[in-house]
């Protein structure tokens, strides 16, 4: 019954989204006011519907209905409880539920906290989010009912959860990236309404802003998991693989800064009104252009997702309408009156014109390389290709390098026009005295310099002394600091630290992949390596084999554990790495084929700095949530 | 110059200098950085120079798989049901590699006609296939 019920809800949610999409239009345009709604009721009625839905989803895995098709495909009897609970969103059809559930959320936080006596404004914004959110409760109706029932005779087990989702950072990855996807469903719905009502560049954009921080810090910390997750779960060590699902999250990413960025100044000077509306657009449209990739199968990814043409069909015409809708409504509209605030080379404006040309020239170019695949099949007549990791990496580097130093002078600019430059010396020597420091640390803990870390170790230096600088030049008080600097500062301040990160790892990491049998022992780096035991266990639902492998660099002996994992429903083996880990490096080892008897591989690693790129990213994701937050408070 | 029109040619230059940059980054490490996939059919008659790296793929031929004793060498058979080509590999394979199941690797074709594969990349769960091998066992299978 509760299934039955779930799916009952699911479609009164469908037709009430489909009112909220319609109603207040007709209200506001054809003038119809006996229609009025309160679109306050009517959200927060959106979301309870959902989340009652999303609920009985959750109940169904929790007893187990293998009745359901959804359950019997992605969980069992013998999985362990919180991950019967997390297994809710571990496939397709459920994460599009927890998807409009989030987008439901994201509208109610709108409509509670945007305070505009523009109730007509309010009504279209909510309107064109209701028509998304209906759009996508159609496509998961249609084609991906999780409710569905397999009847008469229901399967007696299901079939498993994957096993490679059976773990922590996987239960918390994906809610995460969904709330930051379709938070920017926000922006989006702002941007068509500002230009339907031809609204002031500082209005909407004071609207917009903390919608597209917060969205752009769920982002942030979503992504951040999955690379973490990818690290130790996949098995082998890597943080990131220009795989298209991640290129799929980092194109939203790069865009949903560039807009915030384009905002600040659309809030403060007037300016960039046209730009951050289009950026609005195709901030949305890559997050939609994400999970058209992902879940149509029309990409190699490792991210395997339950792959139907059908709904790649589908979430590409969704994308259509709402993109070339809103690009028509951008290309019909007189915009009325542009302020036209004059800004010199030495500007902040200009700063932020440059930051959004490279941040939008990168995610086009990350996006180009992911579909370009596409593009060269459908012009050679089905010769396959793959893009390899290093043409993302040749295209980064020079972006990031570019980015990097501007972020360093960034928040020295003015408005307008920045009458003195007397910081340059300073803060080039600063972060030379900073750059020769790290060096100094990393030579001291690992013995060795590359040169190959140096541009990166010194654009970390050059961005922390620039953010950090500014703040004590500013002579804030510390309660003036906290209010004004504290966002801005942890975001950058984490830029800084997660690209001393990826330097470091790139230079500094090694690996050996190496034969051992119990006892035996090899020499890797300054480390001993010894292959102590190796013995069978018994987990919840998986049968393993256990290998401690001890590294010793001669003060002290760590002892890790790895696991090459059976599970039973399924009989899929999974690699199970052991890391030690500290703020310095990560040891790490996975173990790899049994050769014979008791002789097994491993690959070990050493992965100096691996944290502070997840650090790094933290700190983006609380800065620019404090900085979202911030803005709410100023209302 | 006025001074919204200086602004304006401002704006346009960076934007054109930009893009032009990027556009030529963009050829250059695309033109490096591609690789074309082959079925075992395709390698036969493809005229292949033995630096250059290039993906094959299709399903690994059950009982080929001849695994080293004491190193990490590894020799299998990859087959799409009509041709067949020999893979060499060194190092530890992914978990989910496995007789009758499909697989993508990279690397390059010798003048022996076997494959030195620096990579192999296995389907990442029990119902996932790499495109390009479904495609392959749809067009001979």
């Amino acid at each position: 019954m509760i299934p039955e019920f779930g799916h009952l809800i699911l479609i009164v949610h469908l037709v009430l989204s489909l009112l909220g999409g319609t109603l207040p239009l007709l209200v506001v345009y054809a003038n119809y006011r006996s229609l009025e709604i309160s679109i306050k009721k009517l959200s927060v009625t959106l979301f309870i519907l959902i989340t009652i839905s999303f609920l009985s989803l959750i109940y169904s895995f929790l007893v187990d209905d293998f009745s359901v098709a959804y359950v019997a495909q992605n969980s069992n009897i013998n999985l362990p409880v919180y991950y019967k609970f997390a297994a809710t969103w571990g496939a397709h059809e459920g994460s599009l539920v927890l998807w409009i559930l989030a987008m439901n959320a994201w509208l109610i936080g709108f409509i509670f906290f945007t305070h505009s006596k523009d109730k007509d404004f309010l009504a279209t914004v909510f309107s064109i989010s209701c028509q998304v959110i209906f759009a996508f409760s159609l496509f998961t109706l249609f084609t991906s009912n999780p409710f569905e029932r397999i009847l008469p005779i229901p399967p007696l087990n299901g079939a498993d959860l994957n096993p490679s989702l059976q773990d922590f950072a996987f239960t918390v990855h994906p809610p995460l990236l969904y709330f930051g996807y379709s938070g920017l469903l926000i922006p989006f719905a702002i941007a068509v309404s500002a230009m339907l009502f031809k609204k002031d560049t500082r209005e909407w954009a004071s609207y917009s802003r903390p919608w597209t921080l917060l969205s752009c810090s769920f982002l942030t910390l979503g992504i951040a998991l999955g690379s973490w997750w990818a690290y130790y779960e996949l098995g082998w060590g890597g943080w990131w693989f220009w795989d298209p699902v991640e290129n799929a999250a980092f194109i939203p990413w790069l865009l949903s800064v560039a807009l915030f960025h384009s905002l600040i100044t659309s809030q403060n000077r007037g300016v960039f009104g046209k730009w951050s509306i289009l950026l609005s657009i195709f901030a949305f449209a890559t997050s939609l252009l994400g999970t058209f990739l992902v879940r149509s199968g029309i990409l190699t990814s490792v991210h395997a997702f339950a792959l139907d043409p059908e709904r790649g069909l589908f979430i590409l015409a969704i994308l259509a309408f709402f993109v070339i809708g809103s690009l028509l409504i951008y290309s019909i509209t007189d915009f009325g009156h542009v302020e036209e605030n004059k800004y010199e080379l030495t500007s902040k404006e200009f700063g932020f014109l440059l930051n959004n040309l490279l941040l939008v020239v990168l995610a086009i170019s990350i996006l180009f390389g992911t579909i370009f695949p596409l593009i060269y099949e459908a012009f050679t007549g089905g010769k396959q290709i793959s893009v390899g990791a290093p043409y993302f990496e040749i295209i980064l580097f020079p972006f990031a390098l570019a980015l990097g130093l501007l972020q360093g002078v960034a928040l020295y600019l003015s408005w307008g026009k920045s009458s003195s430059f007397s910081f340059l010396p300073r803060l080039l020597i600063e972060s030379l005295s900073i750059f020769s420091l790290i060096i100094l640390i990393l030579f001291v803990l690992f013995d060795n310099l590359y040169l190959s870390s140096f541009a990166t170790i010194f654009l970390a230096s050059w961005i922390l002394v620039g953010t950090l600088q500014i703040t004590k030049k500013r002579n804030l008080s510390y309660w003036n600091f906290l209010r004004k600097r504290l966002a801005v500062t942890f975001a950058h301040a984490g830029m800084a630290i997660l690209t001393i990160g990826v330097g470091v790892v790139s230079s500094y990491s090694l690996e050996k992949e190496i034969i051992l049998s119990p006892g035996d022992s090899t020499e890797f780096s300054d480390q001993t390596i010894n292959f102590q035991s190796i013995d069978d266990l018994l987990g919840p639902n998986y049968t393993s084999k256990s290998a401690v492998v001890s590294f010793d660099d001669g003060s002290g002996l760590s002892n890790i554990l790895t696991e090459k994992r059976t599970y039973l429903p399924s009989g899929q083996i999974t690699t199970e790495a052991g890391i030690q880990a500290d703020l310095f490096k990560d040891l790490y080892v996975s173990i790899g084929d049994n050769l014979q008897s008791n002789i097994w591989s491993f690959k070990i690693q050493i992965k100096p700095f691996i944290r502070w790129i997840w650090l790094g990213a933290l700190l983006i994701a609380i800065g620019s949530f404090l900085a979202g937050v911030k803005q709410f408070k100023r209302r | 110059m006025n001074p919204l029109r200086k602004q304006r040619l401002y704006a346009l230059i960076a934007v054109l200098i930009g893009s032009l940059l990027a556009t030529w980054l963009v050829v250059s490490a695309l033109s490096e950085n591609m690789n074309l996939f082959y079925s075992p059919s395709e390698i036969l008659k493809a005229d292949i120079d033995e630096n250059v790296l290039i993906r094959a793929g299709g399903m690994v031929k059950q009982g080929s798989i001849e695994k080293s004793k004491d190193s990490l060498n590894v020799r299998f058979t990859v087959t799409d049901y009509q041709n067949e080509l020999i893979i060499n590999y060194e190092g530890i394979l992914p978990d989910l590699f496995d007789e009758n199941a499909g697989v993508v690797v990279r690397g390059n074709l010798k003048t022996d006609g076997s494959f030195k594969a620096i990579e192999v990349l296995a389907k990442h769960d029990e119902n996932y296939m790499p495109p390009e091998v479904a495609k392959l066992i749809e067009a001979n299978g």
